[in-house]
């Protein structure tokens, strides 16, 4: 099973030791899902904190009923997706910013952010092609981080690839 | 194979899940369909930009010393696991103390009934709290 070092350590309620082995472990992957959603690197950070917070405070009351991994994504994504609607830091690109400065799709492509592109993806695509290139190309990471199936992930990258490369030759 | 399928596989490709046989196949198919072809290099392309554009953002280094200290405010340590051994120990040891100078019974018959009763207890209370801790897992 993963994460049974954790495991071990909570159930000799050596809660400190399971914190500091989940924040080795995780922080780094769930930065960036809080990343993906928000789009602001600062605030992530502290969205971040609070999660770990909040997966500190719930230690205790940990039934292994889901996986470590499942339990903090889920915090994780209803954290940030909280931050983002009472803060409104979903940003919208407007269509008009993203447009490119050449009709000759290879030059355009040559001036345009990618970052812009993919702001004009729908947000679920955003997410996983965003979390598809952070985390190493790894399929089974991204459905775990979205607690989507591996076929749906699969399903929204290759129409954001599609979307993409409409985009860019539009 | 079509060409939907074809371009199904260039997207299998990126994700590191082509087998070499699949991949012949691809290979053989892109050789003789200009379509899936230049479908194949514009895909390539936008690969590689994401690959370069898409970074993983960094932590700060504070991060983990601001988390601590957010962490120390946050909630009091709990208890350690051996204060409810030691307050038991330590109330039976007192009140075999205070029986023994206040019973009328000789002070080796208090103490001698007052420690196999405190055992008794105390190896009655291990095993329930066991018990209950196996049944809330």
């Amino acid at each position: 099973m993963a994460d049974e070092d954790v495991q071990r350590l909570l159930s000799k309620k050596r809660f400190d030791a399971a914190f500091e082995l989940l924040l080795d472990r995780y922080q780094n992957k769930v930065f960036r899902l809080v990343n993906s959603i928000l789009k602001e690197t600062a605030r992530a950070e502290e969205v971040t904190q609070d999660i770990f917070l909040k997966m500190w405070q719930v230690l205790p009351d940990y039934n292994r009923r889901a996986a470590l991994s499942t339990w903090l994504y889920t915090i994780s994504r209803n954290t940030s997706l909280s931050a983002a609607r009472t803060e409104s830091y979903r940003k919208t690109v407007p269509i008009d910013d993203c447009e490119p400065r050449d009709a000759n799709w290879d030059v355009g492509m040559q001036q345009m952010e990618m970052k812009q592109l993919v702001e004009r993806l729908s947000e679920v695509q955003q997410h996983v092609i965003t979390l598809f290139y952070l985390q190493d190309r790894g399929i089974e990471d991204v459905a775990q981080m979205l607690d989507l199936p591996e076929g749906t992930i699969k399903s929204h990258l290759h129409r954001a690839r599609r979307a993409l490369a409409n985009m860019m030759r539009s | 194979m079509d060409c939907f399928e074809v371009q199904e596989r260039i997207f299998e490709g990126f994700e590191g899940e082509l087998s070499s046989e699949k991949k012949k196949q691809l290979d053989r198919h892109l050789s003789a369909c200009p379509a899936c072809a230049q479908f194949f290099a514009l895909q390539s392309r936008l690969d590689v930009r994401l690959r370069e554009e898409i970074t993983p953002p960094r932590l700060s280094a504070s991060f983990r010393v601001s988390l601590q200290e957010r962490k120390s405010h946050l909630r009091r340590e709990p208890w350690p696991d051996w204060l409810p051994d030691f307050a038991h120990l330590a109330g039976s040891a007192v009140a075999i103390g205070v029986s023994a100078v206040l019973l009328p019974l000789p002070v080796p018959v208090v103490v001698g009934t007052g420690v196999v009763v405190a055992l008794a207890a105390y190896s009655l209370q291990t095993m329930l709290v066991g018990t209950f801790e196996q049944w809330t897992e």
